[in-house]
């Protein structure tokens, strides 16, 4: 606004030179200077931010302006055009000065809202990490729990299976537990399993079912009565007959393997009824540790 | 500096207003000592601003303008002297201006980068922590 004010003045000015002079001189120097002038003059940062400067300016053309209106001598004119000039560049570089330092105001504001963000990042990373924590301490906690239920119900299940091994008068042999079905559990000279027989048969098969990562050989054994032949076949259908029992009570057939050995192994002489009897005999040997059942020597 | 500055520029002003008072009837003969000072004043306050490096040319062009002033002013010649000592300080107080800008933008880009790498950071932070 206030370089509307100044154009009149310099117009009165020349217009008063003008009354009592003949033609107005002009120089280069001097239509620079009113030129440089007008870009100033364009640009409203330069009145706003240097005033002073441009006031000056103003003052230092207006005086060129009057040198010319009363036909001064040229290297007069010049020199008050050339200073004119400089005055309009100081200006405008007064005017770049308070930009630049504008700018450097707003990149300080960035650099504290950069700063905060900084803050406000590095309490979120430091509020993630801590739940983070959190979370595992409870992870970790649920596992070792988890893991105490493992470790009871296995020992629950190995107590259970201790047990019903223990009803099934199980013996602990190198080959593994080793459980012996008895003569009586047969009806004479036949491989079909008796009542007593069937319901030892269904123990072995619930202890199968709550173990099973274990297997078991079943071995059939007889007196030496009778032919050979005759004593090896019945001792691998007796063998057959307990496999098939099991299997009947869910047990998969893939994990029951037979033998049937015939008047060999015999457990005791067969000189007397009692000692035949106790030769004729089913084994069942249950793996131990997921490891395969080994032979018999 | 810009307290020096707009001293300066008043104490100009007013030599300017004084002389431009002069010129209408004034002799040739008023000595210009205070206007050659006054110049000087302009050409040290630039020096010290840096403009022998930031702003050479309008520098040497002042420094040059005012060794006339000053031969004219030996001289006695005080019309030219006053002449050679306006002209000067036009070209000093360029000269400041020209080397105040200078530091002023080179200074807004040092801050402007400083602003722009810690961004940077940041931004790699944000990316790591989404990872």
């Amino acid at each position: 606004m206030k370089k509307l004010t100044f154009i009149p003045a310099v117009f009165a000015v020349s217009l008063f030179m003008a009354a009592c002079s003949s033609t107005p001189t002009t120089t280069s120097m001097l239509d620079r200077a009113r030129g440089d002038y007008m870009a100033a003059q364009n640009n409203p940062s330069v009145a706003a931010s240097a005033p002073l400067e441009f006031k000056a300016a103003s003052d230092a053309l207006n005086r060129a302006n009057d040198a010319a209106a009363k036909n001064d001598s040229l290297e007069h004119i010049d020199q008050l055009a050339y200073i004119a000039t400089q005055k309009i560049a100081t200006a405008q570089q007064v005017a770049h000065q308070k930009a630049e330092e504008a700018r450097i105001a707003d990149a300080g504001r960035q650099r504290d809202e950069v700063r905060l963000q900084q803050r406000t990042q590095e309490a979120d990373q430091a509020k993630a990490a801590a739940d983070q924590a959190r979370m595992q301490a409870v992870q970790a906690q649920n596992s070792a729990a988890n893991a105490q239920a493992a470790t009871a119900d296995a020992q629950a299940r190995a107590a259970a299976l201790a047990a019903e091994l223990a009803d099934l008068q199980a013996k602990q042999t190198e080959r593994g537990m080793v459980i012996t079905l008895s003569d009586v559990l047969f009806n004479t000279d036949r491989a079909e399993l008796s009542a007593d027989g069937m319901s030892t048969a269904r123990k072995l098969a619930d202890v199968l079912t709550q173990n099973p990562e274990r297997t078991v050989l079943i071995e059939g054994f007889t007196d030496s009565t009778g032919s050979a032949a005759h004593n090896l076949e019945l001792s691998q259908r007796r063998a057959e007959s307990v496999r098939a029992a099991l299997v009947g009570m869910g047990v998969d057939a893939s994990r029951v393997a037979t033998k049937g050995y015939g008047e060999a192994y015999p457990v005791a002489a067969n000189d007397t009824s009692g000692d035949r009897q106790l030769n004729r005999r089913v084994e069942i040997v249950l793996s131990q540790n997921g490891n395969p059942i080994a032979a018999r020597r | 500096m810009s307290t020096r500055l707009s001293r300066t520029t008043l104490q100009l002003l007013g030599a300017l207003a004084i002389a431009v008072a002069a010129v209408g009837c004034a002799s040739d003969k008023t000595p210009a000592t205070a206007d050659v000072a006054v110049s000087r004043a302009a050409v040290d306050s630039a020096t010290s601003s840096g403009a022998a490096e930031l702003a050479p040319a309008e520098l040497t062009s002042a420094r040059d303008k005012m060794m006339k002033a000053n031969q004219a002013l030996a001289a006695k010649d005080y019309k030219a002297a006053k002449e050679w000592a306006d002209l000067a300080a036009a070209d000093a107080q360029l000269a400041q201006s020209k080397a105040n800008t200078a530091k002023a933008t080179s200074a807004a880009n040092e801050v402007q980068q400083s602003v722009n790498a810690m961004r940077d950071e940041l931004n790699r932070s944000n990316a790591n922590q989404q990872q």
